[in-house]
């Protein structure tokens, strides 16, 4: 695995105001990167620029490097770079086997088909199967998403409000889930609920001062 | 004063009565002319009707040499046009949206579809003939043509320039259908999750978006191959005159007393046509999702190829452009004194065609926009009172039997409707046509209205009966303001339509009401091709009118009320 870097980064607004500046860091594989800051700052756009999706009307520059893979020119589907966001997204018209199938990369069909029904054992989802997305719980739901970004198998994470949605027993089981999953990779969360950011977390708050001042640890444990 | 309690109460079985009367009284004003047609068809089919339509009309045109060739000609054009439409919608979809295109697109849109049929058809001949501008353009200097040439003529014998036809205008309404439903589809979230789970665009959109959205747009695919399976004006103007289509053959066959009788049959048949090119659909339809979803499983992500992207963006801009430049060149031959072949523009320019020809235009023209205002305002009030009884749970949601005008062959419909009117002597008469173009309007305007009707909070309605105003007050002072944009879109699109049926108004009409649509078709064999021109042109006039109105409505609205706002601001300033 390889870290996420960010160098660099400008996002300006049509009229020519700076939404992100300069900002540049990096995340370790096993790391996870918060970034924080009050609406409208330009979090979500930071993730969508990584992804390679950022408004055409943001005007962007910088650098984005896996390891040493530059991905600024790649597209979308090039980059490998997992996403959640704070809907699940789980296609309606797939059941959760095809749900998860069509994160997974190669193999033949036999392979695929024991591959999703090991993953859907390891998460407690056993015999969901073919079951229709809609019947599933919240916390189902959640965990088939984050099983299917897994099995794409990306080289980064990035995680927008991906437990914002869901309820306060859930949303610890999902975060853990999580955390646990993506152990090896670098994550970059974007949040403004501190309960979601781990421990051992960076936390990068944008949008209120220099972003080179903000970097540090979790700021107190929760 | 209010009403005692216990009198509301007695009320109640008096008003739903009354409602379920209403309901009753618009079913049955819509399915009337659609059951008594079907069976004005089948009757003298089978022979029923010895004295309108004598012999045994399947005999008659199972044993006509005609019919082979004309249906052939009738399923390959409408077949292959619809599959064009479908494909090219697609391909729209998939290679404009998230591109600087697609504003442009969404723009071109509504003008195209204001367009009437028939216009567009005589924009083509003018743009596509030996003698047309596109051969102007480039001779003689890249042809060395000094006249004419007689390679090809346009309309050709296999229905090419049918096809042609019906593709450009037809592409517009599904790709309008198609983009309503987007929003629906929350898109964008889906290309961007399976994009980062390594899926290339066009692979997100097949395996994504179009197996959501093809359930949503099927009707109005299934509404297109009908219509181009059996389309009439089109036909005569763009397509083949030997053989004909099967629809232009049975127009020929009705005029004849003695082969009313097979032109029933052929109306029937070509019922069979459209319901067999259904079930057809419906095979592909299965066929395709079965492909499909052994695809998505596959877990292939694909690559994005810009070169395909670059010719579906050229493909959807050129369709869109042409209908355009055609109307663009009826407006130019509208004012042509001179203009010989090779040249490239007219050598002299003229009011005359305008001005000298009144009697040509100005009559129909008239009796056009009186059918239409009449025909939008029933379909508008008839509507709204569905909606408003629908709202009240007086009425069920039958939205899928409006659709049942557009989905049966015109023709099919209309030669029964038409015997019917002969037999009760109603035929020709001017109420006759606009109730005949009400039913293939109304289906368009209760599809404008419904979504907006039904999703207007009914909390607007109960603040201002707490502040007691009554139901009348409460539709005529809160909710149809509320609504005056789709309500001016749908009185746009009915004038549209309306202005563009031709058919209803022959066949219903009598030939006693010329209408645009009826005078273009008729004119284009025999008169002067700038006054065709002039006819096209006002005929695509009036429905633009009605659009450009549809737009201002809403703005003049808006703009009364800022006025009041800003006089009433200066009037405090000044206390």
């Amino acid at each position: 695995m390889h870290e996420l870097s960010v160098k660099d980064l400008c996002l300006r607004m049509p009229n020519g105001q700076s939404l992100v500046e300069g900002l540049s860091f990096t995340v370790e594989p096993g790391q996870v990167v918060a970034l924080m800051g009050p609406s409208g700052s330009g979090k979500s756009s930071i993730l969508n620029w990584l992804t390679g999706m950022v408004d055409s009307h943001l005007h962007a520059s910088g650098e984005v490097w896996l390891g040493p893979r530059q991905l600024t020119s790649l597209p979308t589907e090039k980059r490998r770079l997992g996403l959640m966001l704070q809907q699940d997204y789980l296609f309606p018209h797939m059941s959760v086997g095809d749900n998860l199938r069509f994160g997974l990369r190669g193999g033949s069909r036999r392979e695929r088909t024991e591959r999703v029904r090991q993953v859907l054992q390891d998460a407690s989802l056993a015999g969901l199967e073919q079951r229709d997305p809609a019947t599933l719980s919240g916390g189902q739901r959640a965990r088939v998403s984050l099983l299917r970004t897994l099995l794409a198998d990306p080289c980064a994470l990035l995680l927008d409000e991906p437990f914002s949605a869901l309820d306060t027993t859930l949303r610890e089981q999902i975060r853990r889930l999580t955390w646990d999953s993506a152990a090896r990779l670098p994550v970059l969360l974007v949040t403004h609920d501190m309960a979601d950011v781990p421990l051992q977390a960076r936390v990068l708050r944008i949008g209120e001062s220099s972003p080179a001042d903000s970097l540090g640890m979790h700021p107190q444990p929760i | 004063m209010s009403l005692p309690a216990r009198t509301v109460t007695a009320m109640k079985p008096i008003i739903m009565l009354r409602h379920r009367g209403l309901v009753w009284l618009l079913v049955s004003l819509f399915m009337l002319p659609v059951l008594l047609g079907l069976c004005g068809t089948v009757a003298p089919a089978l022979g029923f009707t010895p004295t309108f339509a004598p012999g045994d009309g399947f005999a008659q045109i199972l044993t006509d040499p005609r019919l082979l060739p004309a249906l052939g000609l009738s399923t390959f054009t409408g077949l292959l046009a619809t599959f064009l439409v479908l494909a090219i919608t697609v391909m729209a979809l998939v290679c404009v949206h998230d591109t600087r295109w697609w504003s442009w697109m969404n723009a071109a849109i509504p003008p195209v579809l204001a367009i009437p049929h028939a216009a567009m058809a005589v924009g083509l001949v003018f743009l596509l003939a030996p003698s047309g501008a596109l051969v102007r353009l480039v001779s003689p200097a890249l042809t060395g043509w000094e006249r004419p040439p007689l390679d090809w003529i346009v309309p050709d014998a296999q229905g090419w320039s049918l096809i042609v036809g019906l593709v450009i205008k037809e592409t517009p309404f599904l790709l309008l259908a198609a983009i309503a439903q987007l929003p629906a589809l929350d898109v964008d979230a889906s290309l961007r999750i399976g994009r980062t789970l390594g899926y290339a665009p066009a692979r997100c959109w097949s395996r994504l978006i179009l197996p959501r959205l093809y359930p949503r747009i099927r009707l109005t695919l299934l509404i297109i191959l009908a219509f181009n399976l059996t389309v009439v004006d089109m036909a005569i103007l763009l397509g083949p005159g030997n053989p004909p289509t099967l629809s232009v053959l049975l127009m020929t066959l009705v005029n004849d007393p003695l082969s009313r009788a097979a032109a029933s049959a052929g109306a029937l048949l070509l019922v069979a046509v459209v319901g067999l090119s259904f079930l057809l659909l419906f095979a592909l339809e299965i066929f395709v999702s079965g492909i499909a979803r052994r695809r998505r499983q596959s877990g292939v992500r694909g690559h994005g190829f810009s070169a395909l992207r670059v010719l579906g963006k050229g493909v959807v801009m050129l369709i869109l452009s042409t209908s355009l430049v055609t109307m663009l060149l009826l407006l130019v031959w509208s004012f042509t004194r001179r203009w010989r072949f090779p040249d490239a523009f007219p050598a002299q320019w003229t009011l005359s065609n305008w001005s000298t020809r009144t009697d040509v235009l100005m009559q129909p023209a008239l009796t056009t926009l009186i059918i239409a205002m009449c025909v939008a305002a029933l379909a508008i009030s008839t509507a709204i009172a569905w909606l408003e009884l629908e709202r009240r749970g007086a009425a069920p949601r039958l939205d899928g039997i409006w659709f049942v005008p557009l989905l049966v062959p015109q023709i099919s419909l209309l030669f029964g409707w038409q015997a019917v009117a002969l037999w009760a002597g109603l035929d020709g008469t001017w109420w006759m046509v606009v109730y005949t173009h009400w039913l293939y309007t109304f289906p368009y305007v209760i599809l404008i209205l419904a979504v907006p009707w039904r999703e207007l909070a009914p909390e607007w309605g109960h603040a201002a009966h707490t502040l007691g105003a009554g139901d009348w007050r409460v539709l005529w002072r809160v909710r149809l303001p509320m609504l005056i944009r789709p309500l001016s879109q749908a009185a746009a699109v009915a004038v549209a339509v309306s202005v563009a049926l031709y058919l209803p108004t022959l066949l219903i009409g009598a030939g006693r009401h010329q209408t645009l649509a009826t005078e273009l078709v008729t004119s284009v064999g025999g008169v002067d091709r700038r006054v065709v021109a002039a006819l096209a042109v006002l005929q695509s006039i009036l429905p633009l009118l009605a659009f450009v109105l549809a737009l201002m409505v809403p703005r003049w609205q808006s703009r009364r009320l800022a006025r009041q706002s800003t006089r009433s601001l200066t009037r405090t300033a000044v206390a």
